[in-house]
């Protein structure tokens, strides 16, 4: 359980852009209070970043400053990952990426690091990544699941060329999209690429886990 | 724009206030000697401290020693990149414009914006490539690890469960061997003795096999006393003169004279790397040669050698020698296999002990095989291997 004060401790710390006092409260979480690391996903990372999206989209802070707390964000991951690699396997795998000019792939690498707290293997492929290094990606890490991150509704034009590729080449691949994006619309896109799920939320991707796995 | 009365002048309207005041913008009035008279907020928040009154050389960061201010000063409308001083310690690079008019000069700087836009984006860049590649490393990491603990739990278990009944087979035809049931015709003899020789060697290679299951686990526990490693050694040197007087080949130990001081160290472990250097030395040896051991004080370690006149090995092949499971080119003239362990459990056990294993071969005379145990144990120095 992550308290309020903590919380706005950590995302005016985040603002500040004190990545050192940031690294402190996400070890005390981890390992002081042994909080889940699912739960300092959602409710400390996710939740500040989403708040600081919204600083930024309102015109409060500037975009170096969301910048800097996307950096500082990706770093403190890192120290969830001894507890979130270690978790029991299920022999699944998923491939994550964001598309061609999508640099914000904080989301991306949460959601494969998700896959990972759920015993699946979450490889990421990174941000920006074009859609020929993705089908490569495919060849070689022959995932269960691809999931596709957009954060910027601009790339949403990227992502309807990435999936037509990649479906014609692995039709048979499950392909699941979601992000930042979708709340600008896109969220039908089922309807536009019959088999592709829109999953707008963790809890919605952990359900869908669950059904596939069985 | 006058630059007569300094900067105050320019306050006296909205953009002037606004330049003075909250402008990103680095703006000075200085005489023609180069001192300050006047600097904007910007300017003085930028270099930390008060500017009026000073030199303009003395905010600029020279590197070359060739700054020259009557000449930047010129009226050519040349731009000038120049470094300043900041109150972050980081230098400043802007673009610095001097403006003459009236026996004053302006001095307009900035930073190029895309310029540093460029270097945010690829600082951006540099940290999601990092973040990523260390997340593919610690799970990669992860991934090795659990497949290291699966080779292991396989090696001990396939060790344990095999030991048993090979070590029965063994006792049992040493037995037969001993027609203790009863004499064997020669063809008998012949077959006892090559289920005798192949049941050695399994149950050589799975004990080397548990050895190395316990390091790679890191359970080799290694158990020191302070011991006399001379006599450590003698007696390594009497067991194997017995294997090696089947072929004529003599082992001379080379020894002080005077007693070498007692070392904290683990008796059993050591007499098997001696025992293992000893075996092959005579492995490798031509027959009715020699094999020399030898033990002596080398600063603040004990060395212990052993040298063969067998067939020396290819310089490229001493790094494997210390892996496990690896083998050279070079074959033993005992005619016996090589499990490719016992180096490699050697190796591990001096290093255990903090000391040091190495070899030194020449193809066509043979090999001498090293290591050295220091005298005390390295930490209590305040060394690290």
């Amino acid at each position: 359980m992550i308290s309020e004060a903590l919380y706005q401790a950590y995302l005016g710390a985040l603002l500040r852009g004190e990545r050192s006092r940031c690294v402190d409260l996400t070890k005390r979480l981890l390992e002081d209070d042994d909080v889940a690391v699912r739960d300092l996903y959602l409710d400390l990372f996710q939740r500040a970043l989403y708040e600081v999206g919204h600083l930024w989209e309102t015109n409060r802070i500037s975009v170096a400053t969301e910048h800097t707390a996307t950096a500082i964000t990706e770093g403190l991951l890192t120290l969830a990952y001894p507890k979130i690699f270690m978790s029991e396997r299920k022999g699944k795998r998923a491939l994550v990426s964001c598309m061609v000019n999508e640099y914000h792939q904080v989301g991306g690498k949460m959601v494969a690091d998700i896959f990972e707290l759920n015993g699946w293997d979450g490889y990421f492929a990174g941000g920006n990544t074009p859609v020929s290094d993705l089908l490569l990606e495919i060849e070689e890490k022959e995932p269960d699941i691809l999931a596709l991150s957009v954060s910027v509704y601009f790339n949403m034009g990227a992502l309807y060329g990435a999936l037509e590729r990649i479906m014609k080449d692995h039709p048979e691949l499950k392909i699941i999209v979601g992000g930042q994006a979708f709340q600008w619309g896109g969220s039908d896109i089922g309807q536009r690429y019959p088999g592709v799920d829109y999953v707008p939320s963790i809890h919605h991707l952990e359900t869908l886990l669950k059904e596939y796995e069985h | 724009m006058s630059t007569e009365e300094g900067l105050s002048t320019l306050c006296g309207s909205a953009l002037g206030r606004y330049l003075y005041e909250k402008a990103s913008l680095v703006l000075m009035i200085l005489d023609e000697s180069g001192r300050i008279l006047d600097a904007n907020r910007y300017a003085s928040e930028l270099v930390g401290q008060e500017l009026r009154g000073r030199l303009f050389s003395q905010v600029v960061i020279d590197f070359s020693g060739r700054f020259d201010f009557k000449e930047v000063i010129e009226p050519d409308e040349r731009v000038h990149l120049l470094n300043m001083t900041s109150s972050n310690g980081l230098p400043q690079t802007l673009y610095f414009s001097f403006l003459r008019q009236h026996g004053r000069v302006l001095v307009v700087a900035e930073h190029n914006h895309l310029e540093v836009e460029e270097l945010r984006k690829s600082f951006i860049d540099l940290n999601a490539d990092f973040s990523n590649l260390n997340r593919a490393l610690q799970k990669r990491n992860v991934e090795l690890s659990r497949v290291n603990e699966v080779k292991n739990y396989f090696l001990s278990m396939a060790a344990h469960d095999l030991r048993n009944p090979v070590s029965a087979i063994c006792t049992l035809s040493d037995f037969l061997s001993d027609e203790a049931a009863g004499k064997l015709e020669a063809k008998q003899a012949n077959f006892i003795a090559a289920i005798q020789k192949s049941s050695r060697f399994m149950l050589n290679l799975l004990d080397e096999l548990l050895d190395i299951a316990r390091i790679e686990a890191g359970r080799l526990e290694i158990n020191k006393r302070p011991s006399d490693i001379s006599a450590l050694v003698a007696e390594c040197v009497e067991l194997n003169r017995v294997l090696a007087g089947k072929r004529g080949i003599t082992v001379d130990l080379l020894a002080p004279s005077a007693a070498l001081p007692s070392i904290d160290l683990d008796a059993v472990k050591i007499q098997q790397v001696v025992h293992n250097l000893i075996s092959n030395a005579i492995r490798y040896s031509p027959d009715d040669s020699t094999v020399t051991v030898g033990i002596a004080m080398r600063g603040e370690a004990v060395e212990v050698s052993v040298s063969d006149h067998g067939p020396g090995i290819p310089a490229d092949e001493l790094e494997k020698l210390y892996k496990p499971f690896s083998r050279t080119s070079v074959k033993p003239l005992d005619g016996e296999k090589s499990t490719g362990l016992g180096l490699a459990i050697a190796h591990k056990i001096v290093l255990e002990h903090r000391g040091k294993a190495w070899v030194e071969s020449v193809v066509g005379k043979g090999s001498t095989f090293y290591f050295s145990l220091p005298l005390q144990p390295a930490e209590k120095k305040g060394e690290l291997r």
